[in-house]
């Protein structure tokens, strides 16, 4: 049966990815796939989704603002530019472990994952952190309801933090995971997470970018 | 349900163990909790089909309503709910979900040669959403507050100055809560259909049923996270106070009808394409041929879905937009005869250049193109901008999205139903009652939907309430309401048929129509395992390769890809079938139907406006989440 071929491989060459429960056997069986997992497929589909609903937003943003006389409404301040821009550059800079993360779990690096992993969190909360700070210190300036642009202004700020604290979530629940050793499953989450990562760091650039555009 | 005569004792063995491995628990409690997509698709149906007698019930009342002039059968208040409800029920809780839910789980893994969905789990939360979903929603209509402002929902009427209740609040929630899993199915169809075919299924060996699928379900994909972020502020001004529609406060009423029409064009093509996916299944089978410009059919239905992304702003051409957009989505939508009328060539090519049997499932879509091609008619129509500018919101608009919605879009539902009725019971139906119901629902819904068109054109409104004797408008309306009742006669003999050939017909074996597909390589029903072996696909007809089917039967004998060692199912690579992967997939699992039941408290206090606790029943979710990822597939 060793000699059979099927979708172009021999048999005895397709890995039951699944089975592996230990690094090395991980990361053989994973070099023996074709592909990402389906777990990463799953991420593309829920990015994809979410992608979307930011373009809305987005788009909400700019039908809003030229279709209105001024912007911001009602002589209120424009955002500020430089700290919103260098944290944006931290978070962006996650990017970076995050994808190591993912290398090192798929190549049976069970220390330098958790390593990665923690550096990524540390900085994600530290910028989380600070935004939810200066999110209640904005509101405190002007609230949501004054008119349409405190509405998009804060519900496309808002939407954005959420999805960083989902990543968070995601980041703590894959180091409960790893804390019990490498499996073929926590490698793929670690892949997908990344992915998901990467996904919610271009979109908070997208929203910072466009919150910023009401200087110009 | 197992295989008929396995060719050796060990095999006999085999076969065994895979049932033993697949096998769900018996009763309520297998239901609640099962991962296999034909039971979730069987559940979808009989959902569904709920569903549908609501909004069938809501239609015979509107157009009980206006028999006659100046009927007082419910009052206006109600009559607005209803025609709402209708609406929404039918497109949300009625076609996509048959279409997709139903259709689609039961058929895409027995077509592709595989043992179950990409991710089976899912697959059953995304039903169990759906379910609460649709409670959701109609707990608002029995308590009398259900939402009425019309399923496009036109702000400034459904804002709260003007629509004070609860009434709208449900629109919006529930149409997300819907949005969730029907993105969750259509996921699950993208990621199954690229990566769970059977190994050597490349693309272009793909039946077209699964490019219709795939294209139905990148339009959903794309399409409803608008709509839900238009519903989202919707809320948000309804119940925060902000003013994203409120011109009172530098927001826009024209904001609303963009982003849902950037969900309601390419909805319409999602309701559609499954059934012309559906049709090329069916001509096949009743042609015995190959279906006529295979990569040209499976391109255009991908092309209808994504053309329909560009078209939004023509639902729009009476709210004063600058000209040059008028032309721009007048010239976008022209393109849609494209794609369009390439199926409509392929599918007629195929049936006179083949050997046509007008069984049942044909003549339902013959019927289709027919109401297709009507239907496309007076949609180009609209295309003449001041055309559309006259006939906006009137009963001609009506007569247009029913011949295009109930015609082409449920006649395949109608006619798949008779179509695989053998596969999934293992019995036939009978011919002449379904033939006669054919012609029933055939008559009924053109005598329903026809003269709309001229009342339409003489100036009936859309949404109307009654209207007074003397228009000319009485006897189209009395015929039309006449013909509701005849397609209602029509659909109960068609489930009537379906019924009595359950309990009392003849079995129907595995392959009654000597149909193309892998479907009918298996068993019917199939069994939990879909196949004892992973089947070889070198054509898109891989049910007419005898060779590749003997070769199956040669490999359960030898053991060869029946995967008896697990709970398991392959993955190939998107493009080419290749061979990637054996994974251990998840069994059946309470996790589901516990996320639904959390999620459904979420909603019903964010209905309630208490939105502490809808927080705290948030963290629920999330426990319900970890509790899901608990256990691995090495831990099983």
């Amino acid at each position: 049966m060793t000699d059979y071929v099927a979708g172009g491989r021999r048999l005895d060459e397709v890995p039951r990815t699944t089975e592996a429960a230990e690094a090395l056997a991980v990361s053989r069986a994973l070099r023996a796939r074709l592909g990402p997992p389906a777990a990463c497929w799953g991420m593309l589909i829920l990015i994809a989704s979410e992608g979307m609903l930011f373009a809305a937003f987005i788009a909400t943003y700019y039908y809003l603002r030229f279709t209105s006389p001024e912007w911001p409404q009602d002589g209120l301040p424009a955002p500020k530019v430089l700290v919103p821009l260098i944290l944006v550059g931290c978070l962006i800079a996650t990017s970076v472990p995050m994808q190591l993360a993912s290398r090192a779990a798929r190549g049976g690096r069970l220390v330098a994952t958790r390593l990665f992993l923690l550096a990524a969190l540390v900085v994600q909360s530290g910028y989380f952190a600070y935004e939810v700070h200066d999110f209640q210190d904005q509101l405190r300036k002007f609230d949501i309801g004054r008119n349409a642009y405190s509405s998009i202004y804060y519900t496309l700020l808002g939407a954005d933090h959420a999805h960083v604290a989902l990543g968070i979530l995601f980041n703590l629940w894959l180091l409960g995971k790893l804390a019990r050793g490498l499996t073929t499953y926590r490698a793929n989450a670690t892949q997908a997470i990344a992915w998901y990562w990467h996904a919610v760091n271009l979109i908070t650039l997208a929203v910072i970018g466009t919150l910023l555009s009401a200087n110009v | 349900m197992a295989v008929a005569t396995p060719p050796t004792p060990t095999a006999g063995e085999r076969v065994d163990r895979l049932e033993l491995m697949w096998q769900s628990r018996p009763g309520v409690l297998g239901w609640l909790t099962t991962t296999d997509h034909k039971k979730i698709g069987l559940l979808y149906f009989w959902a569904t089909l709920v569903f549908f007698a609501a909004g069938g019930v809501e239609a015979l009342l509107i157009r009980t309503q206006l028999s006659q002039p100046n009927e007082k059968l419910v009052s206006p208040n109600t009559y607005d709910q209803l025609f709402t409800m209708h609406g929404i029920t039918m497109i949300f809780f009625f076609i996509i979900p048959m279409s997709t839910g139903a259709f689609g789980n039961y058929l895409i893994p027995l077509m592709i040669g595989a043992r179950d969905m990409a991710f089976p789990r899912m697959n059953a939360l995304s039903f169990w959403l759906f379910a609460a979903s649709g409670i959701f929603i109609y707990t608002s209509l029995f308590l009398g507050i259900a939402p009425n402002a019309g399923w496009f929902n036109y702000v400034p009427l459904a804002n709260r100055q003007f629509d004070t209740g609860r009434n709208i609040d449900f629109y919006s929630l529930g149409i997300i809560f819907n949005s969730i899993s029907s993105t969750l199915t259509a996921g699950q169809f993208i990621v199954t259909i690229f990566k769970s075919r059977a190994p050597g299924m490349s693309l272009n060996r793909m039946p077209l049923f699964c490019f219709a699928y795939l294209a139905a379900s990148l339009g959903l994909l794309f399409a409803l996270p608008v709509l839900s972020a238009d519903t989202i502020l919707l809320f948000l001004d309804r119940n925060v106070g902000t003013h994203f529609f409120d011109v009172a406060h530098g927001g826009s009423a024209l904001l609303w009808q963009h982003l849902f029409w950037f969900f309601g064009h390419p909805e319409v093509y999602i309701l559609i394409v499954p059934a012309m996916g559906i049709a090329t299944s069916i001509i096949p089978a009743f042609t015995q041929r190959k279906m006529v410009a295979f990569p040209l059919v499976a391109i255009a239905e991908l092309l209808v879905v994504f053309i329909g992304f560009g078209v939004w702003a023509h639902h729009m051409f009476a709210t004063g937009m600058p000209t040059i957009s008028l032309v721009f989505f007048a010239a976008a939508t022209a393109m849609v005869v494209i794609p369009s009328t390439i199926q409509v060539f392929a599918w007629c090519w195929s049936m006179v250049t083949g050997t046509a049997r007008f069984r049942t499932p044909l003549l339902f879509i013959a019927g289709f193109i027919f109401m297709f091609v009507t239907g496309g008619l007076t949609g180009i129509m609209f295309l003449a901008i001041p055309f559309d500018q006259q006939v906006t919101d009137t009963y001609f608009v009506i007569a247009h999205f029913h011949y295009i919605i109930f015609g082409a879009a449920v006649f395949p539902l109608f006619g798949g139903m008779y179509y695989w009725f053998p596969k999934v019971t293992g019995k036939l139906y009978y011919e002449l009652p379904g033939q006669i119901s054919f012609w029933i629902l055939f008559v009924g819904t053109n005598l329903l939907f026809f003269p709309m068109h001229i009342v339409g054109l003489l100036g009936m409104p859309r949404r109307v309430y009654t209207y007074s004797d003397g228009l000319g408008w009485t006897a189209y309306n009395l015929a039309e309401t006449i013909g509701g009742y005849v397609t209602l006669v029509g659909i109960l003999l068609l489930l009537g048929n379906l019924a009595a050939s359950y309990f009392r017909g003849a079995p129907a074996g595995p392959d009654p129509w000597h149909g193309p597909t892998l479907e009918w390589a298996t068993s019917s029903p199939p069994p939990d395992y879909d196949f004892p072996v992973i089947p070889k696909v070198t054509s898109a007809y891989p049910n007419w390769d005898p060779a590749d089917r003997q070769e199956d039967r040669r490999k359960l004998a030898e053991g060869v890809l029946v995967l008896d060692e697990g709970h398991e199912q392959v993955a190939t690579s998107p493009v080419d079938g290749l061979f990637a992967e054996i994974v251990e997939m998840p069994h059946e699992s309470p996790w589901p139907i516990i996320l639904a039941l959390t999620v459904s408290l979420v909603f019903t206090m964010l209905v309630l406006q208490k939105f502490g606790v809808a927080a705290v029943m948030a963290v629920l979710c999330v426990l319900a989440l970890l509790g899901w990822h608990s256990k691995e597939p090495q831990e099983s």
